[in-house]
């Protein structure tokens, strides 16, 4: 292929002999003087070498010195110089001629330097707006990706991003993929580039912007230069994470939306379930009323009164466990004296624990539970009720809350009754409720088993432990193991301003 | 309005609540109308002015929240929330929006009645009196003196607002926020772990037994609330 610039300097040495042929003839035919066509030559010279370079204007000068000389400098005919003066024509000509060949050469260097620059930002800017332009769809790398081969003047490629199979492959041709330079375009993070300039060449670009490496695009073809190679792949690294960041955010919106439906869910069921519950509550509190004088419905009040609050623990239970297993609510953990634990779980239990000894000991020096106070509670409740269930009437029910002997960062709650002990299927439904779902065999004895099971879950949730032992002498010890609470710095004590009268 | 009996509005969407509620509240001796959602509710607040309100939350329509926020605009009738476990978030934003107190789903009669008269009682007083006693304690607010069993208990700025504001509200839940608001005028930095420092100090220098508080009772999720009984 012969280029512009080739084409031009063929046609400028054929021009050369003939203008300066012309320029002789002509002046010689006119009788024109020395310094007119000196000056003519001059302007010739430099034109010519302005249109074909140095080695042209450099030869038409010697040929213009030479004809001058002949045809128009005393003595005529000869290419003797008689007067050192013609020396100086001979050497403006030569000078001449290289400073307007270099001018234009340097001014045809920038032109194209600036053409090349020009057609690199129209490839980036073309990349760009096709990776970016607002009806791309997300989901597309594969289109990415060629795109971008298509920019940069490849015929075939593959994107590569974490692993060491492409993502996508471009172009017809089987492309051979070298895992060294892969490898290396991954460590280096710079584009690697084989082959002669302009000929078929393999190029390895890695995509990576903000300091993160998104793959490397592997480019073969007549391809651009690294000046455009870079930035594309700078470009294409963008498009890809884009991409991760629309898939990442259809994923949250997705997660987001499920969450909303849970929590609406959970929140329909725990008010469908409330309301009849808190209806009925009313309603026996008013037949206990008006039973005042039957002593006999009002034990049956008293009864069904029972089995209302049980269901209600129950179902709270229940909803709490389901709400923080969809991740819909978070235990809130605060300091909780465990005092307030036992004062307001016997509250709750009150019915229950009527006439039945509760002793509670809590040790001197035990800190506060780190503890959501509610959950805490609800796994509290839960213990005692089956302690009390369980604990034959008369004898006591212990609370106790001590410091953890095996570590100071965390206390001991137990509940500790003298009832027959903990059924075996019962223990197995809480040690291991993930292998063992209750069975008809255990599931009558593990009455209890659901509370149990959902202490458990409670306590787990709350950042604690629950753990059911045989208590010596007979009984079961039910045993709460939680966070203790930091001791809190306390306000300085007032100075004396400060102090109140 | 002069009344016989105070009123009460019940405004819930279930109808055997309204029913009984309003069956019950009649038996205690107080007159109740019921309103089916917060529409209705806020209709019948402006129509009849209650003397107390009572709200469910979660209502078609209009919800609870709207219901306090028509009777806030309105004066300081007295407003008790019918809240449900699990919706924690919620009865915050009730209190926070101007409720005065709360029972929680499934509630007892009795505990409901207290309430009311609690609030009755309170909305019927004047202005907080100079110095409030209470069983072992007294509170003088003038002197900024605070007695405990006789003997005077040196309390820190600080604690003595605590201890002000939540005796005021004796027998209220105040949320941490509204202390927060009060006490440190809303301080950017005040969080709710400052408050349960300066509240431990304050039940360590005034409870004869800090685990078994007397006066200040913890709200899990809502704040404190003042146990003991005004005595004047």
């Amino acid at each position: 292929m012969i280029s512009r610039l080739q084409r031009t300097r063929a046609l400028a040495w054929a021009a050369a002999p003939l203008a300066v042929g012309l320029v002789t003839a002509g002046g010689r035919r006119a009788g024109v003087n020395p310094p007119t066509i000196e000056s003519i030559y001059m302007v010739l010279v430099l034109g010519l070498a302005a249109w074909g370079g140095w080695a042209v204007g450099a030869t038409a000068s010697i040929a213009a010195m030479l004809c001058f000389n002949y045809f128009f400098l005393p003595p005529l005919g000869t290419l003797t110089i008689a007067e050192p003066a013609n020396w100086v024509a001979l050497v403006s000509f030569l000078a001449a001629s290289t400073f307007a060949s270099r001018l234009v050469a340097t001014a045809r260097r920038q032109a194209e330097e600036a053409q090349r620059r020009r057609r690199e930002v129209e490839i980036l800017y073309d990349l760009c707006f096709g990776l970016f332009a607002a009806s791309q769809h997300p989901g597309v790398l594969g289109a990415a990706a060629a795109r971008t081969l298509r920019a940069v003047g490849a015929e075939t490629g593959a994107l590569f991003l974490d692993a060491a199979e492409p993502v996508s492959r471009v172009g017809e041709e089987r492309l051979e993929i070298d895992p060294f330079r892969l490898a290396q375009a991954r460590e280096t993070r710079e584009v690697s580039t084989a082959g002669p300039g302009g000929e078929l060449r393999t190029a390895y670009v890695p995509l990576h912007v903000g300091g993160i490496l998104n793959g490397v695009l592997v480019a073969r073809g007549r391809l651009a230069s690294r000046a455009v190679l870079e930035p594309a792949g700078r470009l294409l690294a963008l498009a890809v994470e884009r991409e991760r960041l629309l898939a990442e955010s259809a994923h949250l919106a997705a997660v987001r939306e499920s969450d909303t439906l849970k929590t609406s869910l959970l929140r329909a069921v725990s008010h469908d379930l409330r309301t009849p519950l808190t209806a009925m509550r009313l309603e026996i509190e008013s037949l206990d009323r008006q039973l005042a004088d039957h002593p006999q419905a009002r034990a049956s009040v008293e009864g069904l009164s029972l089995e209302q609050e049980r269901l209600a623990r129950r179902i709270d239970n229940l909803l709490s466990l389901a709400r923080l297993e969809a991740g819909v609510a978070r235990p809130h953990p605060e300091p909780v004296p465990a005092s307030f634990l036992f004062r307001a779980a016997r509250e709750s239990l009150a019915l229950i624990l009527a006439g039945r000894p509760v002793e509670v000991r809590v040790e001197p020096r035990c800190a506060d539970l780190w503890a959501d106070p509610s959950l805490t509670l609800e796994v509290l409740v839960n213990l005692l009720e089956n302690a009390a269930r369980a604990a034959p009437p008369g004898r006591p029910i212990e609370l106790a809350a001590a410091p953890d002997p095996d570590s100071p960062r965390r206390v001991r709650v137990e509940v500790r009754d003298r009832g027959p002990g903990l059924p075996a299927g019962v223990r197995r439904l809480v040690e291991s409720p993930r292998e063992l779902r209750p069975t008809g065999e255990a599931g009558d004895s593990a009455s209890g088993g659901l509370g149990l099971q959902i202490a458990r879950g409670l306590a787990e949730a709350n950042g604690g432990a629950l753990a059911l032992l045989d208590r010596p002498g007979g009984g079961t010890i039910a045993r709460l193991t939680l966070p203790a609470a930091a001791e809190t710095e306390l306000e300085p004590e007032p100075g004396p301003e400060e102090v109140l009268p | 309005m002069i009344r016989a009996n105070p009123l009460i509005l019940v405004v819930d969407d279930d109808p055997s609540i309204r029913q009984t509620l309003t069956r019950e509240l009649a038996l205690a001796g107080y007159d109740a109308v019921a309103g089916a959602d917060g529409l209705e509710g806020r209709a019948l607040f402006e129509e009849r002015r209650p003397d107390l309100v009572i709200t469910d939350l979660a209502m078609p329509r209009a919800d609870g929240h709207a219901v306090i926020a028509a009777v806030r605009r309105v004066d300081r009738t007295p407003v008790i929330v019918l809240s449900v476990r699990g919706e924690e978030e919620d009865k915050v934003r009730a209190l926070d929006l101007g409720a005065d107190d709360y029972v929680t789903k499934p509630f007892s009669l009795r505990e409901l009645l207290a309430r009311v008269r609690t609030q009755l009682r309170r909305y019927g007083a004047g202005a907080v009196p100079e110095v409030l006693r209470f069983p072992g304690l007294e509170i003088d607010r003038a002197r900024r003196a605070v007695v405990q069993e006789g003997r005077e208990v040196r309390l820190t700025p600080t604690e003595l607002a605590i201890l002000e504001l939540l005796a005021s509200h004796a027998g209220r839940p105040v949320t941490l926020r509204q202390i927060i608001a009060t006490v440190w005028k809303g301080a950017p930095a005040t969080t709710s772990d400052t408050v349960r420092v300066h509240v431990g100090s304050l039940r360590r220098k005034l409870e004869p037994d800090p685990a078994n508080p007397r006066y200040i009772g913890t709200e899990p999720w809502v704040g404190y609330r003042f146990l003991a009984e005004p005595e004047n």
